[in-house]
C-alpha cells in the first residue's frame, strides 16, 4: 500500500510495465520465509517446534528456514534448546520486543489473515465466514483447533478442506470448517440453536467481506 | 503387499496385521453397501442419515483395511488409513474425521447437530470409498 501513490513518474516513457501484485503489509515488511517463520514462532509462542518441523509446516527450502532460525536465535528473538540431537526453537518471550512482535504476527499473519486469503477464492460462494472459538477469543493453545463457520449453497465440504489445506500447513494446526446452507443457518438463527447463539453471542471475527451484513440480516 | 506406512502403523501398535479373509471382506463389503444406499433416502431423518453413512464409510474402510491384511478397533485410526489402503484424498479423509469427531461428541453430549453439507460429504466419500474398495477385487492370498 502507497508504494505506488508516492512513487514519482519515470523521468522517460518506458514500455508499459505489468501492474504490480498488490502487496500486503507483512510482503512489505518481510520475506515470504521470515513470514512463515515468525508466523508459527509468534504465531504460537507458547510452543517450541523443533527444526524439521519448522522446516515441513514453514514449506520454504530447509536452507532458507535455518538462516532465519539461526539469526532469530542469534539475536535473542528466538530461544534454542536441544533435546538429545534435535534442535528446539521457541519464541523468546525475555526478548525485548515479544510483545509488539506476537502483536504484528496476530495482525498481519494470525490465522485470521492466513484464512481470508485461503477463503479468497471461494468468496463469491460464500456468504459469510467467522472465525469462532478459542482462536477468536485468543484463549488457544498450541493444540487448539482453528473454528471457522462457513455459510454457503453451493460449496462442498470437500471443496472447503481442499481451500483450507494450506492455511492449515501455514498455521500448522487444523482447521476445523462448519459448513451450513443460508436456509440452515438462517433456520438455527431463528430456533436459538444453542451452538450458533452461543457461537453468535462470544467472539468471532469475519474472514469474508459480506459476513457482517449476512448475520446482521439474520 | 509391502506397504510401508501401514506397516509402520502396525509396528507402533496402531494396526494389527491379521491375514485377510474374504467371507469377513465380502461381509463388510455387503453391510457397507447396504448402508450407503439407505443413507441416500431423502425421506429419512438427517441424523438417521448421517447414523447410516457413517457406519457405512467405517464398514467399506475397514473391508478395505481387512484387505491390506491390517485391523483396527479404532475407528478414527480405520479412517486415518484410508490414505494409505485406497489412495484417498486429505479432503475426502477430512470429511470422515469430522464426522467422526461429531458422533463422539454426540456421545458425550448426547446432542447430534448434523448439517446437510457433512451428511452429503460422507456420502460422496462412502460412495468414492465403495468404489475403490470394489476394484481392489479378491483378497490376495497368503504366499504358499
Amino acid at each position: 500500500m502507497g508504494i505506488k501513490a508516492t512513487r514519482k513518474p519515470s523521468p522517460r516513457p518506458r514500455k508499459p510495465v505489468p501492474a504490480p501484485a498488490r502487496t500486503s503489509v507483512a510482503d512489505a515488511l518481510f520475506s515470504a520465509t521470515q513470514q512463515r517463520v515468525l508466523g508459527l514462532l509468534f504465531g504460537q509462542p507458547q510452543r517450541s517446534f523443533f527444526t524439521s518441523e519448522l522446516i515441513a509446516l514453514a514449506g520454504g527450502g530447509s536452507g532458507a528456514v535455518q538462516r532465519e532460525l539461526r539469526s532469530l536465535e542469534e539475536s535473542g528473538l528466538a530461544t534454542l534448546s536441544r533435546v538429545g540431537n534435535q534442535k528446539h526453537y521457541q519464541a523468546n518471550a525475555d526478548a525485548p520486543i515479544f510483545a509488539e512482535l506476537c502483536g504484528i504476527v496476530r495482525k498481519m499473519l494470525g490465522p485470521a489473515d492466513v484464512l481470508r486469503e485461503a477463503l479468497a477464492p471461494l468468496q463469491n460462494e460464500l456468504q459469510a465466514a467467522l472465525l469462532y472459538g478459542s482462536v477468536a477469543r485468543r484463549s488457544d493453545t498450541a493444540t487448539s483447533d482453528i473454528d471457522v463457520l462457513l455459510v454457503s449453497d453451493t460449496l462442498t465440504l470437500e471443496q472447503v478442506y481442499a481451500a483450507l489445506a494450506p492455511a492449515e500447513q501455514r498455521l500448522g494446526r487444523p482447521v476445523s470448517p462448519t459448513l451450513y446452507t443460508v436456509a440452515e443457518f438462517r433456520h438455527r438463527q431463528a430456533k436459538g440453536n444453542p451452538f450458533i447463539t452461543k457461537l453468535l453471542a462470544g467472539h468471532t471475527l469475519p474472514l469474508t467481506g459480506g459476513t457482517d451484513a449476512f448475520l446482521a440480516a439474520g | 503387499m509391502p506397504s510401508s506406512p501401514l506397516d509402520n502403523l502396525a509396528r507402533i501398535g496402531q494396526l494389527k496385521a491379521e491375514p485377510p479373509a474374504q467371507v469377513e471382506f465380502d461381509g463388510l463389503l455387503r453391510s457397507g453397501q447396504v448402508r450407503l444406499a439407505d443413507a441416500q433416502h431423502r425421506t429419512l431423518s438427517l441424523e438417521s442419515r448421517f447414523d447410516l453413512a457413517y457406519n457405512a464409510a467405517h464398514a467399506l474402510s475397514l473391508a478395505a483395511l481387512r484387505w491390506h491384511g491390517y485391523r483396527s478397533e479404532n475407528r478414527y485410526l480405520v479412517f486415518q488409513s484410508l490414505t494409505h489402503t485406497l489412495g484417498l484424498e486429505p479432503a475426502q479423509w477430512r470429511v470422515l474425521d469430522q464426522a467422526h469427531r461429531k458422533r463422539n461428541l454426540a456421545e458425550y453430549e448426547g446432542d447430534l447437530d448434523v448439517d446437510e453439507a457433512l451428511v452429503e460429504a460422507m456420502i460422496r466419500v462412502a460412495c468414492a470409498v465403495a468404489e475403490r474398495t470394489v476394484a481392489l477385487g479378491p483378497v490376495p492370498q497368503e504366499p504358499a
